[in-house]
């Protein structure tokens, strides 16, 4: 055996030793950092007031309307313009450093320009932090119909931040209740989603309920009292022609469109007690659609258009079910409480939102329809007649408030509330028109 | 009560006068007063119950008065024409639509009979063919026949060769042995005489090297020594590497956390997002803490999301960065954030 | 037989008083309906019927046998039950309470005896809850006390319902006490 001095291989060992101990710190991966968590509160956005050239029509600025439109969602948090630094109407203009010092995320500026009986409006939107224009458009409109222009901005506004499109185009239906002469006074009215520009369809001594949208926007159902007892119309807004579709004996109420607007369902008692038909508009064809001793009430489709969601008691009280098909053996959606009623799907088949009982207080609630969970959305108490939004992203009910009824929005997963301004008495049943095509 | 007549005996007082005319009498008085009594006291019939008013609880059939709407009169008769013609176009478009298809039931059943025409004639063709085959196929046979003779007569030849160059073979293996082992025989009487050499200067040697390995001991135990002393060294050098390594990371921790805290507050997700929904961004600072780039390495697959994070990262102006230049360089130079949210609330 | 004069005219009278008394005891009860023509009725709004006054024209009332008290007695208590027409329920159900059975049944049997009478029964809820659902429970108890008043004799096509859900309450407010008193059935008597 040959003997070598060792600690030459020695050395070898440790310069590769070293050698791999570098590569392996070189290779470590660099620093991961993980977000899970925004924001928790709204979307700070700058709405600065629109430059004008030209005489403009009096009445509300068409930013400040953006401005409540974006604040009604509960998204966004919207910048006084007296806080402004400058104010910009176009990209030039536009110092994003200052915005950024003013901790705005968004910034929307434009002008109008008014010629003959028409305003065009040019607008953009820029993403501060990027200092990237993220939407830009001209639109115009008569000078009559301002606020319509402007909601129009707020939609497109909405959808450029979120991907989702803005409903500040949409109508609302409504019920208003106040005396006349000593007697009660209802009257069903229509207005745009901000309350404003409402205008009476019906007036009547004896209650009227259930206002229901057409899928095209252009009809309302309702029930009616005005006979002494309830039935359905289907009333025409823009003729205000109306028909009367169920006079049968016993109940006639709570009715709900089909997408292609071609039948109605409708709570009947013609034949005992309270179930659910569905009529076709054309034929006045009837097909029962439940048959139990139970109430069934309060249908509504679902988001595919085929099946039905009611609320029933033959569980002992009202809860929500659900048939896949109409006329399918129901199965059962709420069980957390002892009252859930009146049920309202979002289009997208993401959510169902109804009346719920909680100790002793009725809150408004959702159930996400994939996990069976149940969320409450409203810490007011007396609360009735959700309706969602047709993007989904909003929901109105009725509640009272300081002893009146009042209507209020709330982002649809329970966020900031907005109450809509009171006009005269109580006001109550609203729903939520569809999308303007 | 009927009359009782009885026969009258006398009884010696006169007729009128005796005890039964008298109890006749007497009854048929008490008879008319109890009749007439009767008719006194008439029956009346039921008085009828007193008409009952009704409280009333509800209003009273109020009229409903619709507030028509102006109609723009012209604007509907625009559309209902519009409506009929449409209607008109439609029927149209139907009987259109109804002479297109008898025409083509035509043309299909006449496609039809040529197919079978050509199939017929299809068929005839591969009977020619199949019996041309055939022919081919015995000729083909008789060619092979003939081949496999001429090879196995080849094969025959070739054996008959090969024993004889392996009987040559085996000749010259044993004259080669007979040397070998000859050659062997010699070689092993030379070891021998060599061996007996080489022992004898083997132990020379040993006695030489001994000597020598007793100075090389010496010379590795101070070698040894020395190597220690390095060692020691190398291991407190190592280990005060180590404590400043801690150091840095745990630096560079604080500073995660820091930044993870300032991105959240900064991060407005859209209210579109989902959990699946994850977006990284690489981004590189400048040794204040500016940001010097950012780059979207993976996108979450939604356009509305993905800015929204590169959105957070451009809003911070200045990021919060350690002191110690060299873990700003090994953590915070160029770094990966992940935006991902989970449970929104 | 040897009567006297006397003893005859006695006799005779004997049997005057008792006709006469024959004749009384079918009088009394249905005489009040005529005399009653001279007493305005005291309260209509009850919807029944007050016999007025105790001038019975003549006829002597301590006449009265005990089993001719007792009917009036209970003729009385009739009318006091029919004197109730509202009814109330407990939260969410349509069960008749115990304490409404027994006038129930004398409305049942007024109409039961008076076949061209007609009644509409009315059925509300408090204002808690979905209006549509309140619709169909104001509807199940009007349907709860129409089987009843079958049941107990009143026909079909003598009844009517109708229901108003919560929008005609009978109490305003948001209390128990008024959500307690919307909870209800009224009988309109038409």
């Amino acid at each position: 055996m040959t003997h070598r001095i060792w600690h030459k291989p020695s050395r070898t060992l440790l310069a590769a030793t070293a050698l791999i101990f570098f590569a392996v710190s070189a290779a470590r991966a660099e620093l991961l950092i993980r977000i899970t968590e925004g924001a928790d509160s709204a979307i700070p956005v700058a709405v600065v007031p629109f430059a004008e050239s030209g005489q403009m029509p009096a009445g509300d600025k068409v930013s400040s309307i953006v401005q409540a439109d974006l604040t009604m969602t509960g998204e966004f948090r919207t910048l006084p313009p007296e806080k402004m630094l400058s104010l910009p109407s176009r990209r030039e203009e536009v110092y994003f450093r200052d915005w950024r010092l003013l901790g705005q995320r968004y910034v929307l500026v434009g002008g109008l320009s008014r010629s003959g009986d028409r305003v065009q409006a040019r607008y953009e939107l820029f993403d501060v932090n990027r200092e990237e224009r993220i939407l830009g458009e001209t639109a115009a409109a008569p000078a009559s119909n301002m606020r319509s222009l402007a909601h129009h901005i707020s939609d497109k506004v909405y959808e450029a931040i979120t991907g989702v499109p803005g409903a500040f185009s949409t109508k609302l239906a409504y019920i208003t209740l106040d005396t006349a002469n000593g007697k009660p006074r209802y009257r069903l009215q229509v207005s745009d989603v901000d309350g404003k520009r409402a205008r009476i369809r019906l007036e009547s001594q004896e209650p009227i309920l259930s206002p229901a949208w057409s899928p095209d926007g252009e009809k309302l159902a309702y029930v009616s009292f005005e006979t002494g007892k309830p039935v359905i119309f289907v009333h025409e807004l823009a003729t205000g022609n109306r028909t009367k579709v169920a006079d049968f004996p016993g109940l006639n109420s709570a009715p709900a469109w089909s997408d292609d607007g071609r039948s109605l369902l409708m709570t009947l008692s013609k034949d005992g007690n309270a179930e659910i038909y569905r009529m076709n508009l054309d034929t006045r064809q009837l097909t029962k659609l439940t048959n139990h001793w139970a109430i069934d009430t309060e249908p509504s489709y679902d988001a595919t258009g085929k099946g039905i969601f009611f609320t029933s008691d033959r569980s002992g009280g009202p809860q929500i079910y659900h048939m896949d098909t109409p006329g399918a053996e129901p199965r059962r959606i709420t069980f957390g409480s002892r009252y859930n009623a009146r049920p309202r799907p979002d289009n997208d088949g993401n959510y169902v939102y109804y009346v719920h009982q909680r100790d002793r207080a009725f809150h408004i609630a959702r159930t996400e329809l994939n996990t069976g969970e149940e969320t409450i959305l409203t810490r007011t108490e007396s609360d009735e007649s959700p309706s969602v939004a047709p993007n989904g992203r909003m929901l109105i009910y009725a509640t009272r408030q300081n002893g009146s009824n009042v209507l209020t929005v709330i982002s649809a997963d329970g966020g900031a509330a907005y109450s809509l301004p009171a006009s005269e008495g109580d006001v109550r049943e609203p729903a939520w028109g569809p999308l303007v095509r | 009560m009927r009359d009782h007549q009885r026969e009258v005996t006398t009884t010696g007082v006169p007729p009128w006068k005796s005890p039964v005319a008298l109890s006749v009498t007497l009854h048929l008085l008490i008879l008319g007063i109890a009749l007439a009594g009767w008719s006194w006291t008439s029956t009346d019939h039921e008085p009828p119950p007193r008409s009952i008013s009704a409280r009333l609880i509800t209003q009273q059939e109020p009229e409903p008065s619709p507030v028509v709407e102006p109609v723009d009169q012209q604007k509907r008769d625009e559309e209902r024409r519009a409506e009929e013609q449409r209607r008109k176009e439609e029927a149209e478009r139907q009987r259109q639509e109804e002479e297109a298809r008898r025409i083509a039931e035509q043309k299909r059943q006449e496609e039809e009979k040529r197919l079978q025409q050509q199939k017929e004639q299809e068929r005839q063709e591969a009977e020619a063919k199949e019996r041309e085959a055939r022919k081919a196929r015995e000729a083909e046979a008789a060619r092979q026949k003939a081949e496999a003779e001429a090879k196995e007569r080849a094969r025959q030849k070739a054996e008959e060769e090969k024993r004889r160059q392996e009987e040559a073979k085996r000749k010259a293996e044993e004259e080669k042995r007979r040397q070998e082992e000859q050659r062997k025989r010699e070689e092993a009487e030379r070891k021998r005489q060599e061996e007996l050499a080489r022992q004898e200067a083997e132990r020379k040697r040993l006695e030489a090297e001994r000597k020598l390995r007793e100075q090389q001991l010496e010379a590795q135990a101070e070698a040894a020594q020395r190597a220690r002393e390095e060692e020691a060294r190398r291991q407190r050098e190592a280990a005060a590497a180590k404590a400043r390594e801690a150091q840095m990371l745990s630096e560079s921790e604080k500073y995660q956390a820091l930044i993870r805290e300032r991105l959240s507050q900064a991060w407005y997700p859209p209210s579109s997002a989902t959990e699946e929904m994850t977006a990284r961004l690489q981004i590189t600072l400048l040794p204040t803490g500016e940001l010097a780039g950012v780059r979207l390495v993976s996108s979450s697959g939604n356009t509305a999301f993905d800015n929204s994070a590169l959105g957070a990262v451009r809003s911070l102006s200045r990021y919060p960065i350690p002191n110690d230049r060299d873990t700003f360089e090994r953590y915070f130079r160029q770094f990966t954030i992940e935006f991902n949210p989970r449970r929104l609330r | 037989m040897n009567f006297s004069a006397q003893s005859k005219a006695f006799a005779l009278l004997l049997s005057v008083g008792l006709v006469a008394g024959c004749s009384s005891t079918g009088g009394t009860s249905e005489e009040g309906g005529e005399y009653g023509s001279d007493v305005a009725a005291v309260d209509q709004e009850g919807g029944s019927t007050v016999y007025g006054g105790d001038d019975q024209g003549g006829v002597s009332s301590s006449a009265m046998t005990e089993e001719e008290r007792m009917e009036a007695r209970k003729q009385a208590e009739q009318q006091a039950l029919r004197e109730i027409t509202t009814f109330y329920f407990d939260f969410d159900t349509a069960e008749i309470k115990q304490e409404a059975r027994d006038v129930l049944v004398a409305h049942a049997r007024f109409l039961a005896n008076n076949p061209g009478q007609n009644v509409r029964i009315e059925g509300h809820a408090d204002e808690r809850g979905t209006k549509e659902y309140n619709l169909a429970l104001g509807e199940r108890r009007a349907n709860a006390v129409q089987r009843f008043l079958i049941v107990n004799g009143a026909s079909r096509g003598q009844l009517e319902t109708v229901s108003y859900g919560e929008e005609k309450p009978a109490v305003m407010g948001s209390s128990e006490s008024a959500w307690a008193q919307n909870r209800r059935v009224e009988l309109v008597f038409e």
